[in-house]
């Protein structure tokens, strides 16, 4: 089945293909002393897989964390469809439709799956849960499940308790809880982490799946194939500073990047 | 003028108490990440070690029934020798308790270690009144009492005395904690549990021996404070929320902090009583005692945003949650058994099964505010006590009828509820069960005591309810208790345990389990965590609230006593003892548990032990919090599981289909 049927109301809501989704500029976050995002400027456009790369420490974790609102920004701005988030709380970015996963995953453990996906789907206010209790509200929000399911591919799995899953699927159930709240954007932190090749590329082909069904991806991983397979477009962080940007082709023959990764002085070309 | 001063140094007594009692607060947080709730009342059991050894010569041992008393001089002892013995008693109780308790909890959730405190407090707590009396007893001076003239003004030197103790206490704790090898290893290991067991340091060995300073420290407050207070077992116990409150605003860290903040708080409370008896329009009862309350909540929420954290190893896990799947059968299945057993008992066994229902009502409470979102209140009975009164007020002063009247004065709770949940958007475990407890105690003090508002001490009657001219009282006449009464009870706990059971798998109840297991991850998935926990908070008051007037409707007469403090912390503990994360659970407390309720009502007829209870409940608490966090529901007693199934059996080929059973363990 098309993906991007099984995700209603995503059509109609679609911008124009390459009109700036999120838009961040000169960001910048510390820890008291430690500067771990310095004037990052982002953008990722309608319908795109975005990829943010660095060595460990480079603050992508960091940044993530900082553009859905959970860490207070230094500096900088957050515009996301258009309109300032900067001082949003994180919970109404996620409802304003900018995802996120973690990378430990976080799975809420007393949950099964499918409660897992369906909570995120719900986006219920207080008021409607209160009056669903005694007035039940019935047949609600059941396609973001089925899609995400269906599309992390964890339909078999959907009952069970999250602690009964292997990592590979634990890692896929918590894009899927992400995907579930139909986002326009979703910020991936290391979903391929854990998994082995073969996961890995298969994930790779879902995501890239993705834009078509109205969810633009940032994604920061530590697999370069992936990474590089899969992105339109790709940042390179490191000590907190975006050190180059560009398509993967470009990146992968960037001196920066190349010496940022092997570390120490400029090599020139490396292997 | 001058008498404003000597209240002043008049609190300097029980100030110097609070500040003793939070140092050994302090010690026991930093060393073995525990907030000891049974801290005052160890401090209360050694205060009466000593009396008796000082009195007779008998040593008196933490238990009942068992012989608890042995002679070992059988003559008056001299004041010195009776404290040097007294202090070595606590040495040992403290050793004791931290291996057979807190050792096994120190990888445990702060729930579970909370529960254990409050088991010991309660334990403690019934022992004391059972082989000691609830009578007040007095000690002779132990230090000098002669008063002293300063600048026109009398001073009981007795207060300065003690207040010097504080600050040479704190002092020498600070000091050892600085500058010695052992204070060094205590710091290291709290900040660190794993490094410092790389490094070679037990932090096992470090904790047990900081408890056993820490419980000498509450003994010797016990005892110096025996003289002015006068030893009492509630009364003493109950020191622990100005205590903790002190410990609190030193952020279980600072002894220094501790001691002045305690020193100040007794000094601020006695002039607070001096106040009160000039400004005649001022609260005249309980205003002293709600001032920790204040103390607790500008401490929390302001000077302590977060209680430095430990670094140690803590396995989170909550309660089990149970996964009720059928409830509109299972509660009509209920609703059946209820009602027959309701026809087939009479008297006061009738009278104790619809005890058992409260009981239940009370206990599904904490299911929605402990089990599914995670929250502690030890406030609970409290709020019950708001909805009970309030209905004596909406329903003979304002002449509201019947089912309206019962649905305001329950729904009088929730904002309570809301009040005292608002410090759980920023605070959570312990520090939020402090912020409750003195928020009961607040209630309790301030609000129980308005006679305007409870009628005093005889209470308050309250009209049978009334349904359109059908009368569902129960007495009328020499009919008592009604089964109709009965009915009626079981009927609104059945809607409250339907609720509960479909809150469970409603968007709602998601929500809430997805704060109560992973708070970032919920704002993740588009979750308000703050607004559900106080939905969490609101609801669970509102059922208080409606166990409050289902007892109101069935005591006739609301009177304080059954809304205390230390219902609350036996509701918690009967509740988590019976399985806090399922509805199986909160039947099994009201039925089995509850000190009115059908069990315990039952054997105390046919054996009296009822008087027990406590001991058994406080017991089982600690035991339960130690070996099974899941509660007796999550795995319960094979006999129980068989008589239900083979209900189910019987019952299945009727027309209420299969059911499983309600305590049925998840995994």
């Amino acid at each position: 089945m098309e993906p991007r049927s099984l995700n209603p109301g995503r059509e109609s809501q679609t911008r124009e293909p390459g009109s700036a989704l999120l838009s961040a500029s000169n960001l910048r976050v510390t820890y008291g002393p430690v500067v771990a995002v310095d004037d990052l400027n982002l953008e990722v456009s309608e319908g795109s897989v975005v990829g943010l790369i660095g060595p460990n420490g480079a603050g992508k974790t960091t940044a993530i964390d900082a553009l859905t609102g959970y860490h207070p920004l230094t500096a900088g701005r957050v515009l996301f469809k258009g309109a300032e988030i900067t001082k949003m709380r994180p919970y109404r970015r996620a409802r304003a439709g900018l995802g996120r996963t973690f990378q430990s995953v976080e799975l809420f453990d007393d949950l099964t799956v499918e409660e897992n996906l369906q909570v995120a789907a719900d986006h219920l206010g207080i008021g409607r849960a209160l009056g669903d209790l005694f007035l039940p509200i019935r047949g609600r929000s059941r396609e973001g499940v089925e899609w995400a399911l269906s599309l992390c591919d964890l339909g078999d799995v959907a009952d069970r308790m999250p602690k009964e899953l292997s990592a590979g699927q634990r890692k896929l159930a918590g894009v899927a809880r992400a995907l579930a709240q139909r986002p326009r954007l979703v910020l991936l932190d290391e979903p391929a982490a854990g998994l082995d090749t073969d996961e890995s590329v298969e994930l790779g082909k879902r995501l890239r799946t993705m834009p078509e069904a109205g969810v633009s991806v940032l994604i920061v991983d530590h697999d370069m194939s992936l990474v590089l397979g899969i992105c339109d477009e790709i940042h390179v962080l490191d000590f907190g500073k975006s050190i180059a940007h560009g398509t993967p082709a470009q990146i992968r023959d960037n001196d920066d990047v190349i010496s940022a990764y092997l570390g120490g002085e400029r090599v020139g070309h490396v292997g | 003028m001058s008498s404003y001063t000597l209240f002043l140094l008049l609190g300097l007594g029980s100030g110097a108490i609070y500040a003793v009692l939070a140092l050994g607060l302090v010690l026991k947080y930093r060393s073995a990440g525990v907030v000891d709730f049974g801290h005052s009342a160890t401090a209360m059991f050694i205060a009466y070690v000593y009396l008796f050894l000082r009195e007779n010569g008998t040593v008196q041992l933490p238990w009942t029934i068992l012989p608890h008393e042995f002679t070992l001089t059988g003559s008056e002892m001299g004041t010195a020798p009776a404290m040097i013995l007294a202090l070595i008693y606590a040495a040992v109780m403290g050793l004791i308790m931290y291996v057979l308790i807190y050792r096994p909890l120190r990888h445990a959730t702060p729930l579970a270690r909370i529960c254990a405190s409050v088991g010991v407090m309660l334990y403690l707590q019934a022992v004391a009144v059972l082989n000691f009396g609830s009578q007040p007893k007095s000690t002779p001076n132990i230090l000098p009492n002669s008063p002293l003239q300063v600048a026109g003004i009398t001073v009981p030197v007795d207060r300065l005395w003690l207040a010097g103790l504080v600050v040479v206490l704190a002092a020498a704790l600070w000091a050892v904690y600085r500058f010695t090898r052992f204070g060094l290893a205590t710091r290291a290991a709290a900040e660190n549990e794993e490094g410092a067991a790389v490094i070679g340091l037990s932090a096992d060995r470090i904790a047990a021996v900081n408890w056993v300073i820490a419980t000498v420290i509450a003994g010797l407050a016990g005892i110096l404070i025996a003289p002015i207070a006068t030893i009492q077992p509630a009364s003493y116990t109950l020191f622990i929320v100005p205590a903790l409150a002190v410990a609190l605003v030193a952020r279980f860290q600072s002894f220094a902090i501790a001691a002045a903040a305690g020193l100040a708080l007794g000094m601020l409370q006695s002039e607070v009583t001096k106040v009160v008896s000039v400004l005649s329009w001022l609260p005249q009862e309980g205003l002293p005692q709600a001032l920790p309350f204040l103390v607790i909540v500008i401490g929390m929420t302001l000077l302590a945003k977060r209680m430095a954290s430990r670094g140690e190893i803590v396995v989170q896990r909550n309660p089990s949650l149970g996964r009720p799947s059928r409830p509109y059968a299972t509660t009509a299945m209920c609703f059946a058994i209820g009602t027959l057993a309701l026809v087939a008992t009479h008297g006061s066994l009738r009278f104790a099964l619809i005890s058992s229902f409260i009981w239940i009502c009370l206990s599904l409470s904490l299911v929605v505010l402990t089990g599914y979102v995670g929250q502690v209140s030890l406030a609970q009975m409290a709020f019950a006590g708001i909805s009970a009164f309030c209905l004596t007020h909406i329903a003979d002063q304002l002449g509201i009828g019947f089912p309206f009247s019962m649905i305001l004065a329950s729904l009088a709770a929730v904002p309570l509820g809301l009040i005292v949940g608002l410090p759980a958007l920023r605070l959570r475990g312990v520090n939020l069960a402090v912020v409750t407890i003195a928020a009961a105690l607040v209630l309790d003090s301030l609000v129980f005591n308005w006679t305007w508002f409870t009628g005093g001490l005889g209470g308050t009657k309250v009209g049978n309810p009334n349904l359109l001219g059908w009368d569902l009282g129960v007495a009328h006449g020499s009919d008592y208790p009604r089964v109709i009464f009965g009915i009626f009870t079981l009927a609104v706990v059945c809607g409250v345990g339907l609720l509960v059971a479909r809150l469970r798998g409603a968007p709602a109840g998601r929500m809430m389990i997805a704060v109560r297991s992973n708070e970032r991850a919920a704002a993740a998935a588009g979750i308000n965590v703050g607004r559900t926990k106080l939905f969490a908070f609101g609801l669970s008051s509102w059922i208080a609230g409606l166990g409050g007037v289902l007892f109101a409707y069935a005591q006739q007469t609301v009177s304080p006593p059954t809304f205390e403090t230390f219902s609350s912390l036996t509701l918690v503990a009967i509740a988590f003892v019976a399985g806090v994360g399922r509805i199986g659970g909160a039947v099994f407390a009201g039925i089995m548990m509850a000190s009115t309720g059908l069990f315990v009502s039952f054997l105390d007829r046919e054996f009296s032990i009822g008087k027990y209870q406590l001991v058994v409940a406080g017991l089982l608490l600690t035991i339960t919090a130690i070996k099974q966090p899941d509660g007796v529901a999550a795995n319960p007693p094979p006999p129980l599981v068989a008589a239900w199934r083979w209900l189910n059996g019987k019952l299945s080929s009727g027309p209420l289909n299969s059911h499983r059973p309600v305590a049925e363990s998840e995994r």
